[in-house]
């Protein structure tokens, strides 16, 4: 009942979306594109090679989206502003490699063939997370304690 | 498993109807993984589980801005069981309908997918909306229902709503509010517990001047009345080559564990706070060679765990247009309390990837303060080498070897299959 009673509120927003897409509401800005105009390779990309000034839609310059070891690392702070940019050039399989519900492979097996790629949990994970578990829970919780726990449970009650 | 098998059916189903003039992508990657496990004291075991990861995307439907969207993974075990739970298993990460509109990044999704708005990172069966409005502001809303585990349904609610509003100043400014209410989750045994998640949240880019950047989010339970977390960024960038960065995080555990399922190690109860902070540098020497160095300081307020460094640092090198990347690390974690372990940990690496062939080696080791069932370290090594047989067919295989606390040696093969597949050859491939 309320699942429906949701789904009418969001069919709601959806028409009272399309009926102000005509009026001065909506931006008139054109899309970002489906995907990336040019292929890039594999390894970090630096936006400023190709690119100045501003991305259009996103309004902040190109240089501050390079892969910089800084960007990595911090990456959850640009995917919950612009996460439509990400889409351009990441399928959602690319963020679930690691972020998932439920997963057995450790990304570092997956892409065993990826050193250069910063990978959760290389090398024997199961006794250094002991560790790292105790120093600091919270950067555990981003993906594992609400999600993916399906392997903890055999050792974690 | 049999609810995911049903959903995966139906996706399948449903996809010749619409695929009629569309853009295909398909990518599979096929993994055999072959591990000997040899545990002090044990029988040496084998364990061979086989997994497919499948993804399909079909674009350009409709009127050309529908799309459809499948990824998931499904396993068999060939000898021993290599999981706690049955021989097989398997998930369907997304499964979703999404129409974009060539103005205002305008996006509506339908079915299961994740969301990241702002302090929202979820995965839902459900509706998402989102579009750019005039004068700078954005919105984005959700709505559906959980997506549950396997193992619990413990603490997931019967519904997720949320949404955020943005508001930018070209170049200079974003600041984003966003909220989220998972209502009529489980509690368990533990009758104290709100039957409900609710979070709201504030976010910020600001680029006051060309070399500065902050960025940073904070969020407020108010389901157990708290602030969960703080975390901010600073970036300064003062010569192209050379970027400082400065982090500060804060979480109460008590509000930032609130809706786990898995109280005993994600403790909300202690009433302790969390806090850390640090900062790295990075510098580009010369294109092909890169420097950073990193540190992080944090400090439990309450007294389980005490306060730990974390530091380290890596070169990296990138040659012959890619083709070429390596690197050397070094990594510490030193924790002031006798009871909480330290170690140290060193790592090299490289690999070379010309047009046919790819091949790379990986060595890791950790050294530990003190030995953990007496082992004071361990290593593994990687190699992995693999052809193209196509432009996007490739086979590799890996082989890895290690020793460590647990294991007498632990020896594992990899045989990886990947094929991507696109009927268009228009545009990147993601
Ligand atoms: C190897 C060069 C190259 C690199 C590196 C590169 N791009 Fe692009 N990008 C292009 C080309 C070429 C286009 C199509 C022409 C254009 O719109 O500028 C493009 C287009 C885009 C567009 C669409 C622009 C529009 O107005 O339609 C976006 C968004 C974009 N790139 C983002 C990025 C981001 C973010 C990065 C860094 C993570 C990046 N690009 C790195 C070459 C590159
Ligand atoms: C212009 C294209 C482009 C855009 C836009 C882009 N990325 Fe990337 N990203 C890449 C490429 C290319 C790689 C390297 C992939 C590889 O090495 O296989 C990458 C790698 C990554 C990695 C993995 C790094 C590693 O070492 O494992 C993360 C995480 C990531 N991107 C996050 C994001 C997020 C979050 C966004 C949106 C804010 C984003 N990217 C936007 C092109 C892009
Ligand atoms: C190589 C592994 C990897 C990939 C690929 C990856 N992430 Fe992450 N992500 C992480 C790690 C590690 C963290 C935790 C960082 C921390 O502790 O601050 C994280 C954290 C996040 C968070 C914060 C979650 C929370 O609950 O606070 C978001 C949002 C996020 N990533 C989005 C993305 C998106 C979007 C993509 C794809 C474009 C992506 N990630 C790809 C490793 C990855
Ligand atoms: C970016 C998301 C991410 C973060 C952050 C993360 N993990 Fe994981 N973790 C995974 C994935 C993906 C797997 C592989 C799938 C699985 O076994 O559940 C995994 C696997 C594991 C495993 C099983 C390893 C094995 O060899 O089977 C342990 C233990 C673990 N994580 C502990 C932790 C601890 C402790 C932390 C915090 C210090 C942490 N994880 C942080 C994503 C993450
Ligand atoms: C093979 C058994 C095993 C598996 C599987 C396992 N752990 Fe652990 N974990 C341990 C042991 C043993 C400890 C150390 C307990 C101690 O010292 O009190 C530990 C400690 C931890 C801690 C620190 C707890 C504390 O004392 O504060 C965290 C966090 C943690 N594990 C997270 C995870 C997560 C997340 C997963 C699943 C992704 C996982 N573990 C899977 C055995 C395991």
């Amino acid at each position: 009942m309320r699942r429906i009673k949701l789904l009418s509120l969001c069919a709601a927003f959806v028409g009272a979306m399309a009926l102000t897409a005509c009026t001065h509401v909506i931006s008139q800005e054109t899309s970002l594109p489906s995907s990336h105009p040019e292929a890039l390779g594999e390894g970090r990309v630096d936006c400023s090679e190709c690119h100045e000034d501003k991305i259009k839609g996103v309004l902040k310059p190109y240089a501050s989206f390079s892969h910089t070891p800084v960007f990595v690392k911090n990456h959850r702070f640009y995917a919950g502003e612009d996460g439509r940019l990400c889409g351009v050039c990441h399928k959602p399989s690319f963020c679930t490699d690691c972020h998932a519900n439920e997963l057995e492979i450790k990304p570092s097996i997956r892409y065993g063939n990826r050193p250069d790629r910063e990978l959760v949990h290389r090398g024997d994970y199961l006794t250094r997370h002991r560790i790292d578990g105790k120093i600091d829970p919270t950067s555990c919780f981003k993906c594992h304690g609400r999600t993916n726990n399906e392997q903890c449970v055999a050792c974690h009650r | 498993m049999k609810h995911k098998l049903r959903l995966m059916t139906l996706a399948f189903a449903s996809l010749p109807s619409l695929a009629a003039a569309a853009d295909l992508g398909i990518d599979a990657t096929s993994l055999i993984r072959l591990e000997e496990r040899s545990v002090p004291g044990f029988k040496d075991e084998n364990v061979v589980p086989a997994t497919q990861f499948l993804g399909v995307d079909l674009d350009k439907l409709g009127d050309g801005n529908l799309s459809f969207h499948l990824h998931g993974w499904g396993r068999v075990d060939l000898a021993h069981r290599s999981t706690d739970e049955g021989t097989t298993d398997g998930d369907l990460s997304y499964a979703y309908l999404a129409y974009r509109f060539p103005k205002a990044d305008g996006l509506i999704r339908l079915g299961r997918f994740y969301v990241y708005e702002g302090i929202a990172a979820e995965q839902l069966d459900g509706v998402s909306v989102r579009g750019d409005l005039a004068k700078g502001f954005t919105a984005s809303l959700f709505g559906g229902a959980p997506v549950r585990l396997d193992i619990t349904d413990r603490n997931k609610g019967d519904y997720v709503v949320g949404g955020r509003v943005g508001f930018r100043v070209p170049g200079i400014l974003e600041i984003g509010a966003s909220a989220l209410r998972e209502g009529n989750t489980d509690t368990g045994q533990t009758a104290d517990l709100k039957n409900y998640r609710q979070l709201v949240g504030g976010d910020i880019w600001l680029a006051p001047f060309r070399m500065i950047e902050v960025r940073g989010h904070s969020s407020y339970n108010t389901a157990t009345d708290g602030f969960a977390e703080h975390s901010y960024l600073v970036l300064f960038q003062p010569l192209k080559d050379l970027s400082i960065s400065a982090e500060y995080n804060d979480y109460r555990l008590k509000d930032y564990f609130a809706s786990t399922n898995l109280r005993s190690l994600f403790n909300p109860d202690k009433g302790e706070t969390l806090r850390s902070y640090g900062g790295s540098v990075t510098y580009v020497i010369a294109k092909p060679v890169e420097v950073s160095a990193d540190y992080k300081r944090i400090n439990y307020h309450g007294d389980s765990h005490g306060n730990t460094h974390r530091y380290g640092g890596e070169v990296r090198l990138t040659l012959a247009d890619r083709k070429v990347r390596a690197g050397v690390s070094y990594h510490r974690a030193d924790s002031s309390r006798a009871d909480v372990n330290s170690y140290h940990e060193v790592r090299g690496w490289g690999l070379y990837d010309a047009t046919a062939y790819f091949a790379s080696l990986d060595a890791i080791a950790h050294f530990y303060r003190q030995s953990i069932d007496t082992r004071s370290h361990d290593y593994e090594f990687v190699g992995s080498a693999g052809y193209r047989i196509l432009p996007n067919l490739a086979l590799s295989g890996d082989i890895a070897y290690g020793r460590n606390p647990r294991l007498d040696s632990e020896l594992r093969g990899v045989v990886r299959l990947t094929w991507n597949f696109t009927s268009t050859s228009k545009g990147a491939a993601k």
